[in-house]
């Protein structure tokens, strides 16, 4: 990642110019120093909207009063910066993010970056931490208007960058928001935001699932009439007819969904867009603009023998779609699911629960090449699924009518393809039979394209997906927005809700008449840098809590909702284990200082360096730092604080206190000083330059004070 | 000790604060530090009249350095040609040891630049043959500078005289021999 910054690199080049001292007109000298605060100020969040003009009017009085070449140059300068990078001054001061972090106090944190919909974690951990679940929530919907799906189903890219995995395991987030969502639902305080006047301009948005309900809410927050088409007799798209009810129950579906039709949004189920309702219908009916989000909802065909020629060869989607509705599909009681994805494993559990014996998930590569989630995969396997790995299909046997089974090739794995993985190769004469009565191929989806036929050719990709721009999500065709599985082939909520959400702002600029983003969206800080005390033994032996799970009688026999949530107590222990990432910008500077300058080598924080984390030990502080103070000093962020509270020095690292030392005091006025390991430390070093110990403790004013005292008399 | 002398009449000087302030001026300081300090003695009975002392306090440059000693970064140094004891900015990370070494505060904390900052007797200008900017400013010529080598004769008796009286009194606590006198 660059750290090259528009921001910073203006702000570099102002300071230099004053400090080179070549402002010699004192009028002159202020302007430019109001130009560098202000600068300062958005380069460490605290700009306002005012800041960019402020600074705009400064240069060009600058420029236009006859200025020196130094004053000139500053003029020009910032002038021709906020002229030509406008938007990156703009983002800093609305997003308090910098994507590269150059300025580094609003370097943001990487989990926050990894998440799809840019949700501010460490703001809204911290609420949650203070208890404050609510605001929690009314956090993350600012980002995600469904917190509480992700909080059962999100597959938390989050958690793969979080920092503490560098030093035990990553902060269970997506549990704690589930905890924070459920909690709030309970007491009444899960609650729409405000809705803006109405603008009387309608969008019609296609599909209820993840993409389009995120779409909706916040277009109808915006004040827009939204019109949702859904084939389904249901809400919720894949999550309600993919994901199986224990891992995700309807209920929390029907409730989200609920909030958004509070907001006004309308719902047409059962009604097909391309077949019932018609693009041009709708057009002529005023739909403003339209968002495409129906999803990826026909499967792949195997294309191997027999598989057309059986009606026991059912798409692990068709079979998933058939359980959440309700309708129960004929399974034997020997299935195999072929495919190494989510919807295989899931495909596979819900067997499990129909009362299946044997179920086996069949995948060409191995277990560590699966994509499936590893939780979902060891969950599987506890249920009893078997899997067979290295397993090509070759056919699928069958013999008047009557499955069976699945005729594979074993395969090994070769070099590496374009996507990353190894590709599998099937060995010769390898052929075994997976003995089965029902075959469910989970391949991976795809769109059902004839519906969208009004999008011409040049509208979709050579994958059959829509093309659109992604950092606006429009289509080849006028006011046509795409997002969901749609726009970027089958994927999580998260993507989909994060592509709704950056649909629904081009609508808004579209429908307001502003021109679309040509570069995505940053994530949004929206916390203060506050965090919360506790002791760095804590923090350190806090672990992530295990779920409780129900019993496994219970997960083998029916549909019920497998994790329990996390018990208050655990969740506000949890979100203490946080490292505060967006405060804290992990440079490292503390840590060299402290071990390279001063000697000391109090701070262990390994974890700092993600891609080669060493060891981190926040507890070797108490027993090194002598609390000098030169990691603060040092420290760019402002993470690392020291205070002297009475007669104790205390070291903060965001929030974890690293060490308290009681603080000597001075002989003549009683003041504390400084920490005894300090002074012993200074009182040893200066002892040896003057051949005798050092006995008197004075602060320096008092020392001063009575040395003039002595000349004085 | 340095090579130079800098040395302040307590009798001319009338606590204006002149010398701090050209001093900030010159270093460009934020207002906390102060590298030359002004001490003021409170009122005292001189026969029946009160009056108030007023010392002039900057680095006193000593010989052997506390500060030059404590420091574990190496940024605080004695200038081998003169003695003059000065902070290269870069090197130095704050630790204040420097700060708490000096037996009377003479290095200061910058809060602004999160380091230490220290009287270097203007080193920058006594280069260039001009004198530190506090004795430059000094309004009423209370404060005198130079070669230590050319230090009069009356200056030296009368700062013999001065210490001598000192020891007498027991008020010597700090060793001035060792740690550069009163002579800057």
């Amino acid at each position: 990642m660059s750290v090259f910054c528009w921001v910073k690199e203006t702000k570099d080049k102002v300071s230099k110019i004053i400090n080179s001292g070549q402002i010699a007109n004192a009028w002159l000298r202020q302007r430019c120093l109001e130009l560098q605060n202000l600068l300062e100020d958005v380069s460490c969040g605290r700009g306002t909207i005012q800041h960019l003009s402020l600074m705009t009017d400064l240069a060009e009085t600058m420029l236009a009063e006859k200025a020196d070449r130094a004053g000139r140059e500053i003029g020009q300068l910032v002038s021709s910066a906020l002229k030509d990078h406008q938007e990156v001054f703009r983002s800093h001061i609305e997003t308090r993010i910098c994507p590269t972090g150059g300025c580094i106090k609003l370097a943001p944190a990487p989990c926050q970056m990894a998440c799809p919909a840019g949700v501010d974690v460490p703001g809204y951990l911290w609420l949650i931490g203070q208890g404050r679940d609510a605001e929690a929530i009314s956090l993350i919907r600012e980002d995600n208007p469904l917190p509480l799906v992700c909080g059962f189903v999100c597959t938390n890219p989050c958690e793969l960058k979080c920092a503490r995995g560098c030093i035990d395991d990553a902060v269970s987030i997506r549990s704690l928001k589930r905890f924070a969502a459920e909690r709030t639902l309970d007491q009444g305080g899960y609650q729409n935001p405000e809705k803006a006047p109405d603008t009387g301009q309608s969008v019609c948005i296609v599909g209820a699932g993840p993409a389009g309900l995120a779409g909706a809410y916040y277009l109808a927050l915006k004040g827009y009439r939204v019109t949702v088409i859904e084939s389904l007799p249901v809400a919720g798209g894949m999550m309600r007819v993919g994901i199986p009810r224990y891992r995700l129950p309807e209920e929390v579906i029907e409730r989200e969904v609920a909030f958004i039709r509070d907001l006004g949004v309308e719902f047409c189920f059962n009604t097909r867009f391309g077949q019932d309702v018609t693009f041009d219908g709708l057009r002529k009916q005023g739909m403003s603009a339209f968002l495409l989000a129906p999803g990826a909802h026909a499967a792949f065909e195997l294309g191997i023998s027999g598989e057309k020629d059986c009606p026991q060869v059912l798409a692990a989607i068709d079979f998933l779609r058939d359980v959440a509705l309700g309708k129960a599909p004929m399974i034997g009681k020997k299935v195999a699911v072929i495919g190494g994805g989510n919807v295989a494993i899931d495909a596979a559990r819900s067997a499990v629960r129909l009362g299946c014996d044997d179920v086996t998930v069949v995948y060409r590569r191995t277990l560590d090449q699966m994509p499936a989630s590893e939780e979902e995969i060891n969950q599987a396997r506890e249920e009893g699924v078997c899997f067979s790995f290295l397993s090509a299909p070759l056919s699928i046997e069958h013999c008047n009518g009557k499955l069976l089974g699945l005729k594979c090739l074993r395969t090994r794995m070769g070099q590496l393809d374009k996507s990353g993985r190894s590709r599998p190769i099937p060995i010769e004469n390898s052929e075994f039979m997976v003995p089965a009565d029902t075959i469910l191929p989970a391949v991976g989806q795809k769109v059902i394209a004839e519906d969208l036929n009004f999008l011409g050719k040049q509208c979709w990709t050579a994958k059959n997906t829509i093309m659109v721009d992604a950092a606006n999500m429009a289509t080849g065709v006028e006011g046509v927005f795409a997002a969901g599985d749609v726009a970027t082939g089958p994927t999580t909520v998260i993507q989909a809700i994060a592509g709704g959400k950056r649909a629904s702002e081009s609508i808004h600029r579209y429908l307001s008449g502003r021109p679309l983003r040509q570069a995505a969206p940053l994530p949004i800080r929206r916390s203060d840098f506050k965090c919360m005390e506790i002791e760095a033994e804590t923090k350190t032996a806090l672990r992530r809590p295990h779920l409780p799970m129900i019993n496994m009688e219970q997960r083998k026999t029916g549909f019920q909702l497998v994790e329990m949530s996390c018990p208050e107590k655990q969740a506000r222990e949890e979100v203490l284990r946080c490292l505060r990432c967006d405060i804290c910008a992990r440079c490292g500077t503390c840590v060299e200082i402290c071990r390279d300058q001063i000697g000391v080598d109090a701070l262990s924080l390994g974890y700092m360096n993600f891609e080669k984390p060493g060891p981190t030990n926040l507890m070797v502080a108490s027993e090194r730092c002598i609390g000098c103070g030169a990691c603060v000093a040092n420290c760019p962020t402002g993470a690392m604080t020291m205070e002297d509270r009475g007669k104790e020095r205390v070291l903060l690292f965001c929030g974890t206190i690293l060490n308290r030392l009681t603080l000597r005091c001075c002989q003549k006025c009683g003041d504390a000083i400084a920490p005894g390991r300090y002074l012993d430390l200074m009182a040893e070093r200066a002892g040896e330059q003057i051949g005798e110990p050092i006995d008197q403790v004075l602060c320096p004013s008092c020392a001063a004070k009575s040395f003039a005292e002595q000349i004085a008399c | 000790m340095s090579a130079y002398y800098l040395l302040q009449d307590i009798d001319k000087c009338i606590g204006c604060g002149t010398c701090e302030m050209q001093c900030k001026i010159n270093k460009g300081i934020s207002p906390e530090p102060r590298l030359c300090k002004v001490v003021s003695i409170g009122l005292k009975w001189v026969e029946t009249v009160p009056r108030g002392y007023y010392v002039f306090m900057n680095c006193f440059h000593c010989e052997n350095p506390l500060c030059v000693a404590v420091c574990p970064t190496h940024a605080m140094q004695k200038r081998e040609k003169d003695g003059i004891v000065f902070i290269e900015e870069d090197r130095c990370v704050g630790c204040k040891l420097c700060i708490h070494a000096c037996p009377w505060g003479a290095p200061q904390w910058n809060p602004e630049t999160g380091k230490a900052v220290k009287c270097d007797l203007c080193k920058d200008r006594i280069d260039v043959g001009l004198l530190p900017d506090c004795v430059g400013a000094c309004p009423t010529g209370c404060l005198s500078f130079g070669n230590i080598d050319r230090m009069s004769a009356s200056i030296r008796f009368s700062h013999k005289a001065h210490l001598a009286a000192r020891e007498k009194t027991g008020a010597a606590s700090c060793t001035p021999e060792k740690i550069g006198d009163r002579v800057g």
